[in-house]
């Protein structure tokens, strides 16, 4: 179980390709391209935690995503960078807390709606309701980036390497939750919730932890991106945005560690190509999508999963 | 565990309703430390459903249940776990998708550990794998530590049931049919299996087959419409006129 598999392992040097391609090209492109995955990548591998491990759809994962973004935009001219993205991490775990108080008393779709009306919720408070904070529609402009270490993060190039940093450090330490024995509950939760309480664990209380943890992951990314745009809108807190994070996990393999990054790599890169010859790029997307889920039940990692077993048994 | 004589499991006219229908009318009675009682009666009798109710599935409209004397009425389920209360299930639900040896290292981990670490692998907790692989051998499954759990037998699938409840170290244990399913060639191994692992905890068991039912339990309670109609030892049991009546009677 601990012994590291070749799928594994493919998958992890296929992303350390991708954060190796801007560092070897001059193009801004590449640069903001893989930036942006990173970031989505983050945000998938703690939506994967609830989606994948635990068994939960939330549909209201946009709201910590946005909550991020606000709380670094509105705190870090003041606090600073870094304590200011500790407290988007906090303030998504907050918020991850407070959606679970009324959404965990149900369960199943009823949780995925109760978190999407809950999400929305907040994203029509940041829309109109608290216009004096959030600026409405138009947004908080000129989030700021980090200085320190005598480092100019305003550099797209340095601010990548920070966005690596962050990435590595947070897909870390998901890989220790994820086969820890709090990792293990989850899944035991998922595959029999009436047996996994019998023996002993506190269900609610596990569903609860793995929500704020995730919460927190979406609070991060969501500050990174909002970072990275100079920019925070609505948009962030908006229902399309937990479905693209759902999508981007979906497609790249819900229940991995790494291969909701692969799903996001192929949905920023599709959209990047598709969206240069027409504006009916996302409908394209959702046919890649469907025939994803009908070929690739177990999304692009599932793929590399049989190659792994393929190469097992030859090395036999 | 209490290895003293004494009650270890008392019920105080327990009712639960649906609607109407009272499926448990009112049960009153105590069960006393390393004794193992057949809970029997026809079906619908309620059987099931009071032992939802003792081990918290079931709502209770009212009454109460004490475990080792103390009021656990309004625990939820994994609290009553933790207090010394194990289940198994009539319906298999062992983990899918995960090994035996994974499987009872999941209820290991939940008995030793009240917050479940998180910051380790939980391939390094070498005090999880000593207790699950106890409980492993004890149920007779070592062969099988490493096949995934919904690839055993039915038989193999009703051991291992047993032996999830088993690692909570329960001092007082409801089995729900441990026996259901179980081949008619190995049913006396199944039977020494059972006595053996629960030999000195309180076990509750409900099973269909009279000659099982008979030979496995010190003590019968008889279970007629939600309410209890007798109980005493197999032989009084079987030569209890108002009990052949009501039950026993059916298969004559």
């Amino acid at each position: 179980m601990s012994m590291l598999r070749l799928d594994q392992i493919i998958m992890a040097a296929i992303i350390a390709a991708m954060m190796v391609v801007p560092m070897m090209s001059a193009s801004e492109e590449s640069l903001n391209l893989v930036s942006l995955i990173l970031i989505w990548g983050l945000f998938a591998v703690g939506f994967d935690l609830i989606f994948g491990m635990a068994g939960m759809l939330s549909f209201g994962h946009a709201a910590m995503f946005g909550t991020g973004g606000y709380a670094l935009a509105l705190l870090a001219p003041q606090f600073g960078f870094l304590p200011a993205l500790l407290v988007a991490a906090l303030a998504g775990a907050m918020l991850a807390f407070l959606l679970s108080v009324f959404a965990l008393r149900v369960s199943g779709l009823f949780f995925s709606l109760l978190t999407l009306a809950l999400a929305q919720l907040i994203y029509i408070l940041a829309s109109t309701k608290l216009r004096a904070f959030t600026g409405g529609l138009d947004g908080i402009p000129g989030v700021p980036r980090p200085v320190m270490f005598g480092v100019d993060f305003y550099n797209n190039r340095n601010f990548f390497y920070f966005l690596i940093a962050v990435f590595v450090i947070g897909v870390a330490i998901m890989a220790v939750l994820r086969v820890s024995p709090f990792g293990n509950a989850l899944k035991a939760v998922q595959a029999n919730d009436v047996r996994a309480e019998q023996i002993g664990y506190n269900v609610q209380r596990l569903r609860q932890c793995a929500f704020m943890i995730s919460g927190a992951y979406a609070g991060v990314s969501g500050a990174l991106l909002a970072s990275l745009m100079f920019y925070v809108s609505p948009q962030m807190l908006h229902w399309s945005t937990s479905g693209d994070v759902l999508i981007m996990t979906l497609l790249g393999g819900k229940g991995t560690l790494l291969g909701p990054v692969l799903g996001v790599a192929v949905f920023e890169v599709l959209k990047e190509e598709l969206s240069q010859f027409t504006q009916h790029w996302y409908g394209i997307l959702g046919i890649v999508f469907i025939l994803c889920t009908i070929f690739l039940p177990n999304g692009i990692a599932g793929l590399f999963a049989v190659l792994g077993r393929i190469g097992k048994g030859a090395s036999k | 565990m209490s290895m003293s004589t004494g009650i270890s499991l008392q019920c105080e006219n327990i009712l639960v309703a649906f609607g109407g229908l009272k499926a448990v009318a009112g049960v009153s009675r105590s069960f006393e430390s390393g004794r193992i009682y057949g809970l029997i009666g026809p079906n619908g009798a309620g059987k099931t459903t009071l032992m939802n109710a003792l081990s918290g599935h079931a709502t209770l409209s009212a009454g109460k249940v004490i475990l080792n004397g103390r009021d656990i009425t309004k625990l939820s389920v994994h609290a009553r776990t933790r207090a010394g209360l194990g289940r198994s299930f009539q319906i298999t639900k062992v983990f899918s998708g995960m090994t035996v040896l994974e499987n009872l290292k999941l209820a290991a981990f939940a008995h030793l550990y009240r917050v479940q670490p998180f910051w380790m692998p939980a391939g390094r907790f070498a005090d999880v794998r000593q207790s699950a692989e106890k409980v492993l051998e004890q149920i007779g499954l070592g062969r099988l530590a490493h096949a995934p759990a919904e690839n055993l037998s039915h038989g193999d699938q009703r051991a291992l049931e047993v032996g999830l409840a088993l690692l909570s170290d329960p001092s007082v244990l409801l089995l729900d049919e441990p026996l259901a399913g179980v081949g008619h060639e190995r049913l006396e191994q199944a039977i020494e299996l059972i006595r053996r692992i629960v030999a000195g905890r309180t076990v509750l068991l409900i099973e269909h087959n009279m000659d099982v039912v008979m030979q496995i339990s010190d003590e019968i309670v008889v279970m007629v419409q939600g309410q209890l109609l007798a109980s005493g030892s197999p032989a009084e049991i079987k030569a209890n006129p108002a009990v052949r009546a009501a039950y026993l009677g059916n298969d004559e």
